[in-house]
Order: C-alpha cells, then structure tokens, then sequence
C-alpha cells in the first residue's frame, strides 16, 4: 500500500481537468471560425467539442457488473479522458447574402459555440483542478509526515 | 525477547488503512465529473475490528486442549465499499464533493496524530536504550 500511488490518482485529476480548459479555450477561440472543415469542397465551420471522462482502467462492462452487484471491494483509481467528443447541435444560421461563405439561400452557417456553456465548463474545470490539488497536497503532507517517523 | 509492543503493530496497521482511506478519497475527488461513477469508501468499522482483533492477547491456560483466543496471525484488510445508494448529480456521478474534503482533512489528521504516537513509542523505547538519560 503506497501513498504514491494516492499522489499518482491526484495527479491523473489534474490532467483531466487540464484538457477539459484546453478544449474550451480551444472552443472559446474558435467560436467565430466559420471554415474549420473542408468536407466535398464546402467549409464547415467549427464544432464545439466536449470531454468525455472515464475512470481509468475500468471497462463499461465492469462498471455495469460492480454497479449491479451492488457490493464488493471496489476498484480504486485515477480519472482520464476517453476521448474528445463533437456536439452534434445543430450551426448557427445567420442571413446574409454579402458573405464570401453564404449558400445558395444567402444564409452563413456559424460554429455551434455557446459562451455561456463554455463558462459554465471553464468553472467547472477548474473548481475540479483546485479540489485535486488540494487532494494532492494532503497526501503530500501526510508523506512528508511518515518521513519523520522515527526522527 | 519482543522489542516493540503489540500496540505498535496495532498503529502500523491503522497507518495503512489511513493511507488506504487517503488514496480512495483522491480516487472520489478525481474522478467527481465521470458520469456513472460512484463513490467509494473504506469500510472503517472493519478496519477497526481487524485492528482490534489482531492485537495478541494472552490466555490463560491450565489445560493443553483450552483454545487460545486472540488470532495474531491474520492480517488485517480493510475493504473498499462502492456507495450506490445516495442521490446522483446530473451526471450519474454521486461524489459529494463537500464530504469528500472534509473527510480528507479529517483522514490526514487522524494519519498525523498516528505518526505522533508512534514517534512517541519509539522515543520512549530511546529513552530505555540510553537508561533514561
């Protein structure tokens, strides 16, 4: 049993929480961007993108099992991001014909970013990031006291 | 001749299940935004039980075929219990962020005043080796 391996689990909720404020930057700076993706000669403008987190090293089928089985030792580990999914809501219409990027109806397609939503993650990320640092220097302290044992 | 006491094996023991409860709370403070994941604890009262049970006690005995009571050789193992049972965030996810910290705090205390304690047995066992100078 190792307190390393407690500072290792912190430290996987710090990265996480990290990507999570890279991809809303990443959101945030693209919101106006209107030619992201050349899909058959057409841009499409960006799509917002989103975080998906698992537990690390646990499969679905085993959170399924544990979750029906409703008891047993439980598996302890650290957190990490699956991958980065795209919402699929739908782009922001806007009319007007002067723009280099309209389509045939004279409407321009705009990324599908909220800024709203995108703070609303933003705080949430980093409220995670401080509670896991706050995690990571009580396992410190604790480390740093077992070194005195003995003195 | 034993040179450490039973009480000091007892402390090492709660030591690791403290180390134990610290890893399973970084766990549930990492883990607070992954959907469906629920929370988990150490199962205190068993890690006390063990503790208290794995302590030798001596028996009396008069007779060859009387049981000694007091197994000193099991080791104790602290579980890991999956709370399912209170309500979920949004997500699926049911870390009480608020709980989780304060038990933190509490749980390093508590590995604090441990490594105290056995500080202290060790000083007074110093304190016999150089013959109470």
């Amino acid at each position: 049993m190792s307190l390393f391996s407690g500072l290792n689990i912190s430290a996987s909720g710090l990265t996480a929480n990290r990507l999570r404020m890279d991809v809303v930057s990443s959101n945030i700076a693209n919101a106006n961007t209107n030619r992201a993706k050349l899909v058959d000669g057409e841009w499409l403008p960006y799509r917002r993108k989103t975080v998906e987190l698992s537990q690390m090293g646990v499969s679905p089928f085993e959170q399924k099992l544990q979750a029906s089985l409703n008891k047993g030792s439980g598996q302890v580990s650290g957190v990490m991001a699956s991958h980065i999914k795209e919402d699929n809501a739908p782009f922001v219409q806007t009319y007007d014909p002067t723009h280099p990027d309209a389509n045939a109806e004279g409407y321009v397609l705009s990324s599908n970013v909220d800024p709203v939503k995108e703070m609303v993650d933003l705080m949430s990320a980093t409220r995670s990031y401080e509670a896991n640092v706050t995690a990571l220097n009580a396992s410190k302290g604790m480390f740093m006291k077992a070194l005195e044992i003995g003195k | 001749m034993k040179l450490l006491s039973p009480t000091f094996n007892s402390l090492e023991q709660a030591l690791s299940a403290a180390a134990l409860k610290q890893k399973v709370h970084s766990s549930n403070i990492a883990n607070v935004d992954t959907p469906n994941y629920k929370s988990k604890q150490v199962d205190f009262q068993a890690t006390l039980n063990g503790v208290l049970n794995n302590q030798p006690m001596a028996s009396y005995k008069t007779d060859a075929k009387h049981i000694s009571f007091g197994n000193s050789s099991s080791h104790t193992n602290p579980s890991i219990k999956v709370n399912n049972s209170t309500q979920y965030n949004t997500n699926g996810s049911n870390v009480d962020m608020d709980v989780e910290m304060a038990e933190l705090a509490e749980n390093q205390l508590w590995y604090n005043a441990l490594t105290e304690r056995v500080n202290g047995n060790l000083n007074s066992l110093r304190t016999v080796i150089n013959g109470g100078r």
